[in-house]
């Protein structure tokens, strides 16, 4: 009789909720009858709010989720994933936990908070877009004054930015979208934001933005449970993780691709690179943000320099290494 | 014992409506964001968490009210077919049973999350004014306590109309609104 | 016994516990902390303090905190404190009684003007709970004063004010909308005329109920009715105060102004200033109206507390796997999936609630859908149509309990489902017409939106 482990994931369908299978089949996979992940969608056992909780307690064996889930407790929750763009993508990011220290400083916020779970971090997000507008955003000007739904560390730099962040419950933004009770909202991927029906609301949709541009899924397993697996379902927990990770990049750009050929070519959505105007503004307002928080969350501080050295010495040679792939699409595709 | 079970209830009662004035600002606060976007196009950071705040405490802290009040829903189909006698044995039990466990857990296990979100001083999750939510968390403990004393005024209830065959009198509340109604909305003919 | 049959032991044993009347939300609580306790076991009771080392009792604070911050919540009592405030200001039974007059030479016209009333109220409000309460309050007496058949005159606020979470802007769409990750929007369209269907069908009910058996609903005595000018004049004067609120609340939705929460808040101001207006705004008026919020958003809220609890356990248990597993197992044409969906969830309907059945029930076969090759809005407009009859059948039959819960020794519960069961028809004929003709739930919104793409 193998183990069964009872896994909540923050999503209710959709793609995340086919990323978050994808993790568990392969467990399955690799374990066979000797452990057995049960993924519960959204909202089964507890609400995503109290799904941290909910493990560190026990009440769930595990989640599927995104570090963002707990910036209630830390607001270095948010340096997990949406926090500032150091150069860097999701990709870089995720080194920067295994190899830059990120998973040890988790680990030490984990534990200053008093957290009893353990966590792996997999599936690196293409940055999310801007969003979805009423009309062509063509420079940083335009963004002042718009009222825009957000949410997380994005709604402060946002509001740097000069824009109204308002506040919405999830299930209101499209009505809220249509109406004009906001200008403009963000929600994640081109996948998801057509399963959304965005394009319901609004034709004009802007890729590229630095509000949310490296997030990441997190694996989060209650201590206790996760320590009383032989080494080699512990092992197998953790690689199935890795293994995701490669999986969900190649599984899920292809389908963010199709959808956006979707959107553009069959649902009449104008589909628009970001300008640079908007994004450079963006890390300035970053930059006021990242102060200010620093000031008043020393551990906060000591992420961002961890982020940052990494950044640096990794982004220096990739930048350098990298060819110009924008070149080469020119050269074949126009 | 009638005493004590009408000091708990006047508690319940007085706790209950305290509360409920939650109503009044929370129509306020939400009406005043909506003139500040529309009208001075700047929403607030803080009108969203304090519209849910005060819709929880709200509910919550009225619990022990309606309770007292006897105003919680129950389907009674073989209920009220029962002697008073019966209804009061088979009340008596179900509090023991079904209700006590419960907001024990409320009140001991709600305390331990409290004071967990105390320790990190925790905040409204998706908050940009990172609105404060561990005084908010402490509700849960403090409607546990409260639920519990009223549990004990409804099992001296119980008590009361097993010995006697007759429910005691529920404290004098608002004015029963169909009562009223009765009255006051006589056709305009 | 394995746990997927725990869970559906627990359901069965709910039907019964619920039967010996104790209050429902915290029979819904004790169970899910009951079989939780069971589900989280771990074994090795040793010292007292053992009993309470279980996990379902963090569990159950969780989901206390989940009702707590709930922002869609939010709305319940500020739709109830509209509601109040609106009725002790004399202004929604001006428009009922003026819609009685004018509808009064038709068969049953106190019936027709409850109907009305409920789909307009419905309209401005959107939760079941408060319209049912508010028409207990208003138009039951009024019917009982008339001579109405008691249960004729339950069954029909029970099933006008279930409209509520079917025509938009409706609580339950959004909901759904957030579960099965669609557009609200484009639930708000296509919910439009199976909604005014469903009202349009319990109007004609009525008529020919009446028209077949007259002593039911009693004509207004003849004296009592005042000059044609009067009628119309009042129908006038009352409809202006409770058109400028409904502006306030459905407009500054569509218009782009609120959300439903924020809607009714200036709905609920928009009734002080009209009371006020009407010199009918007494302090002691809105001390009331803030006294019964309380009290009844305590008694609306407290059942998701307990409802979500016993939700969260029967999951974890793992019963909606065992549903689950048994309709894949079956081999069956789009049509008989359907059909057996909507069969489990009417069934589930008695016991359950909305809030549950759409929580536990509707994901299971969310993702069947592609499968069949069925459109997750059509059958989003099933499941709605299907979720009016959870209201109504026993023994969770909300809309039941809210009226008995206004109206109290007025009536049995047993006269009000009485009242109830040739509604559960109407909505199976609603359903059956949608089931022939797609378009009209699918027609508005490929209109508003364009044609809906997979
Ligand atoms: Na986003
Ligand atoms: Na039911």
């Amino acid at each position: 009789e193998g183990t069964v482990l009872k896994m909540q994931a923050a999503w209710g369908g959709g793609i995340f909720l086919e990323n978050a299978q994808s993790y568990v089949d392969r467990v399955h996979a690799m374990a066979g009858d000797a452990l057995k992940i049960d993924l519960l969608p959204v909202n089964s056992v507890v609400k995503t709010s109290q799904m941290q909780d909910a493990v560190h307690r026990g009440v769930l064996d595990a989640a599927h989720y995104v570090p963002a889930y707990w910036y209630s407790k830390s607001k270095t929750a948010s340096l997990f994933g949406t926090g500032p763009c150091f150069g860097w993508s999701s990709q870089e990011v995720l080194g920067w936990v295994n190899y830059g220290g990120g998973q040890e400083l988790f680990d030490e916020l984990m534990a200053s908070l008093g957290l009893n779970v353990v966590s792996f971090f997999n599936s690196p997000m293409p940055a999310q877009p801007l969003g979805w507008f009423k009309e062509e955003i063509k420079d940083a000007s335009q963004m002042d004054g718009l009222k825009y739904r957000t949410v997380g560390l994005a709604a402060d730099v946002l509001l740097e930015m000069g824009m109204s962040v308002v506040q919405l419950p999830g299930g209101e933004i499209q009505p809220a979208m249509k109406s004009g009770l906001i200008d403009a909202a963000e929600f994640n991927n081109p996948t998801s934001d057509r399963d959304f029906g965005m394009q319901d609301v609004s034709k004009h949709y802007h890729l590229a933005s630095f509000h949310q541009s490296q997030e990441f899924f997190e694996v989060t397993f209650n201590k206790d449970k996760y320590e009383a697996l032989p080494a080699e379902l512990q092992a197998i927990l953790k690689y199935a993780s890795e293994a995701e990770n490669s999986n969900f990049y190649w599984h899920n750009t292809k389908r963010y691709a199709d959808d956006l050929k979707t959107l553009r070519d069959e649902q009449g959505v104008n589909v628009y690179r970001t300008p640079d105007s908007v994004m450079s503004a963006q890390l300035d307002a970053w930059d006021i943000v990242v102060d200010r928080i620093s000031g008043e969350d020393a551990f906060f501080a000591k992420v961002i320099d961890s982020q940052k050295a990494y950044a640096e010495n990794v982004m220096d040679y990739l930048n350098l290494n990298q060819p110009d792939y924008k070149l080469a699409y020119a050269h074949y595709f126009g | 014992m009638e005493k004590l079970v009408y000091a708990i209830e006047g508690l319940s009662l007085w706790v209950g409506r305290a509360f409920g004035w939650c109503i009044l600002i929370l129509t306020l606060s939400v009406s005043y964001e909506v003139f500040v976007r529309y009208v001075l196009n700047a929403p607030t950071v803080w009108a969203f968490d304090m519209m849910v705040q005060m819709y929880g405490a709200l509910f919550l802290m009225a619990g022990p009210y309606a309770l007292a009040q006897d105003a919680h829903v129950r389907g009674d189909v073989l209920y009220r077919l029962f002697s008073i006698r019966w209804q009061a044995r088979v009340d008596f039990l179900l509090y023991l049973l079904f209700f006590f466990p419960g907001m024990i857990a409320l009140f001991w296990y709600g305390w331990e999350i409290a004071s967990d979100s105390w320790r990190y001083k925790e905040v409204s999750w998706n908050s940009p004014a990172r609105i404060q939510i561990y005084f908010f968390k402490t509700l849960i403990p403090a409607a546990g306590l409260l639920l519990m004393l009223q549990g004990l005024a409804e099992l001296m209830r119980c008590w009361k109309a097993m010995k006697t065959g007759v429910w005691m009198e529920r404290l004098d509340d608002v004015k029963e609104t169909e009562d009223m109604l009765m009255h006051i909305n006589e056709p305009k003919f | 016994m394995t746990n997927p049959e725990v869970a559906i032991l627990m359901l069965c044993l709910f039907i019964l516990l619920v039967l010996l009347g104790f209050p429902i939300a915290f029979t819904l609580l004790a169970m899910g902390v009951g079989f939780g306790y069971y589900a989280y076991y771990q074994g090795g009771i040793e010292t007292f303090s053992d009993i309470f080392n279980n996990n379902i009792f963090y569990l159950l604070n969780q989901n206390t905190y989940s009702v707590m911050e709930n922002d869609t919540l939010v709305a319940i009592p500020l739709f109830l404190f509209m509601g109040y405030v609106v009725e002790r200001a004399n202004i929604v039974d001006r428009l009922f009684y003026s819609l009685y007059m004018a509808a009064r030479n038709l068969p049953g016209s106190l019936a027709i003007a409850a109907l009305l009333t409920c789909a307009v109220f419905s309209t401005a409000s959107g939760i079941v709970g408060a319209v049912v309460t508010l028409m207990g309050l208003l138009a039951y007496p009024a019917m009982a004063k008339a001579n109405y058949d008691k249960s004729f005159a339950s069954g029909v606020i029970c099933a006008g004010g279930t409209l509520g979470i079917l025509i938009p802007p409706s609580i339950m769409l959004i909901v759904y909308a957030a579960i099965a990750e669609l557009s609200p929007l484009r639930l708000y369209a296509a919910a439009v005329f199976p909604g005014l269907l469903l009202a349009g069908l319990y109007i004609v009910y009525v008529m020919i109920r009446v028209w077949i058996n007259p002593a039911i609903a009693p004509k207004p005595n003849l004296d009592d009715i005042p000059p044609r000018r009067k009628i119309y004049l009042d129908l006038l004067i009352s409809f202006v105060p409770l058109t400028v609120l409904i502006m306030l609340v459905l407009g500054s939705i569509l218009g782009g102004l609120a959300t439903p929460a924020e809607a009714a808040a200036m709905g609920a101001l928009g009734g002080l200033v009209l009371a006020f207006l009407y010199r009918s705004l007494t302090w002691l008026k809105v001390k009331e109206s803030v006294f019964l919020t309380a009290k009844a958003t305590a008694m609306v809220c407290w059942l998701f507390v307990g409802s979500w609890t016993f939700a969260s356990v029967f999951s974890y248990l793992g019963g909606h796997d065992l549903i689950s597993d048994w309709v894949v197992g079956m081999n069956l044409e789009p049509w008989q999936f359907l059909v057996m969906a909507q069969l489990i969830i009417f069934f589930l309907g008695w016991p359950l609630e909305w809030s549950e059945i759409l929580i536990i029930f509707v994901p299971i076969f969310l993702p069947m859908l592609e499968v069949f090759g069925v459109n997750p809005y059509f059958f989003a407009m099933l499941v709605a149509l299907n979720l009016q009859t959870s209201f109504l059948t026993p023994p969770m039959a909300m809309s039941a309990y809210y009226l008995k819960g206004v109206l109290k020794k007025q009536i049995e519960l047993m006269e009000i489902f009485r009242g109830i069961i040739p509604y559960l028809g109407i909505v199976i004929l609603c359903m059956v017409l949608m089931y022939q003709f797609p378009g009209i739930a699918l027609w508005f919104p490929d209109y508003l939106f364009g044609v809906y793409v997979p």
